[in-house]
């Protein structure tokens, strides 16, 4: 849908919707909240809603932020530590790579 | 303001002009459009060739246009037509948009088909597994296993029958839930089919890629994105989404569906099932009880959007800020009749169009024009602006859906011109004259753009990966521009008779003739070619 026709408490309904959903473990959420409410946030003229757009948008993107930063460092913790860990980790593994010959 | 938008551009002029003449009103008006003709030319000269190169949609816009000042020439005298004041801004907006969203569309189309294809072909050429058949569908019980090539023969016969019959069924079941309003068990069905491929297959997918890939991956980690992944495109498909969002899922699913064909469907079934689909489209499209076009009719009688969409738009279907709330407009027939000149209603889904569109000048129109009158108009608008949620959510199920199942995909498988333009056109000039505040037409534009089913996505898909199976680029790269011509040529068709066409038939007999043609007779010739040193 075209978010810059809808009207404004429906722009803020939406941004707080997706904001919401955010929460059930679900970080691409809040990173297309946050892509598509930027503009609204920060770029249209001021209108009564935009404070709190502009709200769920940064606190969309620090929580983007943040699980990228958390995934990231746990792959990367997960993977260099797999051999030493041992069973359990293989357990976990999704996809264990092969060795080149 | 509506002679000024009455003025067809040289660009549609061949086939915007015959109606035009039917319609044109007394000569004093006449000479008034020339002029504003004139001046519109010099305006918009830069973006005259635009229209000129892909004449498809200019011509529903244009048109659409020029109805607005039969109708006041009837209402007013000429002297309100070309005086009143927003009348430019008005035909500015007009023109631009024509020009902005008719030629663009039909390039705009290329470009999801082109990537849909290529993410299909780049899969099956990274990853081995949708290469090689060992497990098959249900509903290809013979499995080709047989080295004579009449066994395959009929062996793929009866699969494709057999898979054809199941798509016949399944889409004679849809139409019939449909026409008993069962939408909640079609928006089952459709959330139902489109969860399973966003999840279960995209796993599969997603296995398949890291181990081709050889990429590590843990589980905690495959779950969040495979959560993530599923959730936004559910959220993006079946609810609200940014368009490109939701434009990219459809591209995906649309090829995620071909490579499961790929990968399950036997070699000469897979063959056969294109050509009957296509076939099937055929028949199902433009015979007269073809079931998509007694779904277009219903859909119709009944001024909804058409059908549960499983369809892939250029743009934004979304109705919740026009002025008028009748999705009637978006249905390819109405919108055909809207734009060709209504004194033509021989055709029965014409009548509706025609009944709105000469009822319009006095403010009690019949029954069936009740939603598009002005007051009714207005407080729908109203009534969308308190509660858009609602009105949203119809506009929502019914345009951004698609399926995996056989019968949605047949359902899919149409192109529809659709002319907002015209329908604008058509609730502005009841605006005009009856209620002359024009400050809102600007909000009533909408977009629209030509719509693809991804249907059509899947088997374009299916053909050209197919025949990049066989590792050949010449022959996967004369698919696929054998393909895009037969788009164009539906498109140009489309131009022609501006009703709702099935997008498969040409393309895929091209796609067939030039994949065989060139593994069979080009292939060999290049092969000897280059052997013989000739190109050195």
């Amino acid at each position: 849908m075209d978010i810059s026709k809808a009207p404004n408490p429906r722009k803020l309904q939406l941004c707080r919707t997706y904001f919401m959903t955010g929460f059930a473990l679900l970080p691409f959420v809040w990173a297309i909240n946050v892509c598509w409410f930027c503009e609204e946030a920060f770029r249209k003229p001021p209108y009564p809603e935009q404070a709190q757009i502009k709200r769920y948008v940064i606190y969309s993107a620090i929580g983007t932020l943040v699980w990228t930063i958390a995934l990231i460092s746990w792959i990367i913790i997960f993977q260099t530590n797999r051999a030493a860990w041992g069973a359990t980790a293989d357990y976990m593994s999704f996809i264990i790579p092969l060795g080149s010959a | 303001m509506d002679a000024t938008s009455a003025t067809p551009p040289d660009a549609d002029g061949s086939l915007s002009g015959a109606t035009e003449r039917l319609e044109r009103p007394p000569k004093r008006q006449q000479q008034q459009q020339q002029q504003q003709q004139r001046t519109n030319y010099g305006t918009n000269n830069a973006d005259a060739t635009d229209g000129a190169v892909l004449t498809v949609p200019s011509v529903v816009i244009r048109e659409s246009g020029s109805r607005p000042s039969r109708l006041n020439a009837g209402g007013n005298d000429g002297g309100h037509s070309s005086g009143s004041g927003p009348g430019p801004s008005q035909h500015d907006i007009e023109e631009e948009q024509g020009l902005k969203y008719g030629a663009q569309h039909v390039i705009k189309l290329f470009v999801p088909v082109s990537l849909c294809m290529l993410v299909v072909v780049a899969t099956i050429n990274s990853i081995s597994f949708y290469n090689s058949t060992d497990v098959y569908l249900l509903y290809t019980p013979f499995h080709e296993q047989s080295p004579e090539p009449s066994v395959k023969f009929w062996n793929a016969l009866a699969n494709s029958l057999i898979l054809m019959s199941v798509v016949v069924v399944m889409t004679i079941l849809l139409i019939v839930l449909y026409k008993k309003r069962c939408y909640r068990v079609i928006h089952g069905w459709l959330i139902l089919s489109s969860f399973m491929l966003l999840f279960i297959f995209t796993y599969l997918y997603l296995e398949e890629l890291l181990r081709a890939y050889n990429i590590p991956m843990d589980y905690p980690t495959a779950v969040l994105i495979m959560w993530n992944f599923g959730v936004a495109g559910m959220m993006a498909i079946h609810w609200q989404g940014p368009l490109r969002l939701q434009q990219g899922y459809l591209i995906f699913v649309a090829a995620l569906m071909a490579l499961v064909f790929i990968k399950y469907l036997p070699e000469w079934t897979a063959w056969a099932v294109l050509a009957a689909i296509s076939i099937w489209d055929l028949i199902a499209v433009l015979s007269p009880r073809g079931p998509l076009r007694i779904l277009v009719e219903t859909a119709q009688e009944r001024n909804e959007q058409i059908f549960p969409a499983l369809i892939y738009s250029s743009t934004v279907i979304y109705t919740y800020m026009g002025t008028h709330y009748t999705p009637e407009e978006t249905l390819p027939t109405a919108t055909a009749t809207a734009t060709s000149s209504p004194s033509f209603s021989n055709s029965t889904t014409t009548t509706r169009a025609t009944q709105n569109s000469l009822a319009s000048p006095e403010p009690a129109a019949g029954p069936s024009s009740s939603s598009t009158r002005p007051g009714n108009t207005r407080t729908n608008q109203q009534r969308q602006q308190d509660n858009p949620s609602a009105a949203e959510e119809e506009a929502a199920g019914f345009t951004q859906e698609w399926s995996a199942n056989l019968s949605d995909r047949v359902a899919r498988r149409q192109i529809e011109v659709q002319s907002t333009q015209s329908a604008n056109g058509r609730s502005n000039e009841y605006r005009t004259v009856t209620a002359p505040d024009s400050t809102q037409q600007p909000e009533a534009q909408e977009e629209r753009g030509i719509k693809l089913g991804l249907g059509d996505f899947i088997f374009y898909s299916v053909l050209v990966g197919k025949a990049s199976s066989y590792g050949d680029w010449t022959t996967t790269i004369a698919c696929f521009v054998a393909i895009l011509i037969g788009l164009c040529l539906t498109l140009l068709l489309l131009a022609i008779w501006r009703k709702a066409l099935p997008a498969l038939p040409i393309s895929i007999t091209f796609g067939l003739i030039f994949c065989f043609a060139t593994s069979a007779v080009v292939k060999p010739f290049m092969e000897n070619l280059s052997a013989k040193q000739v190109f050195i």
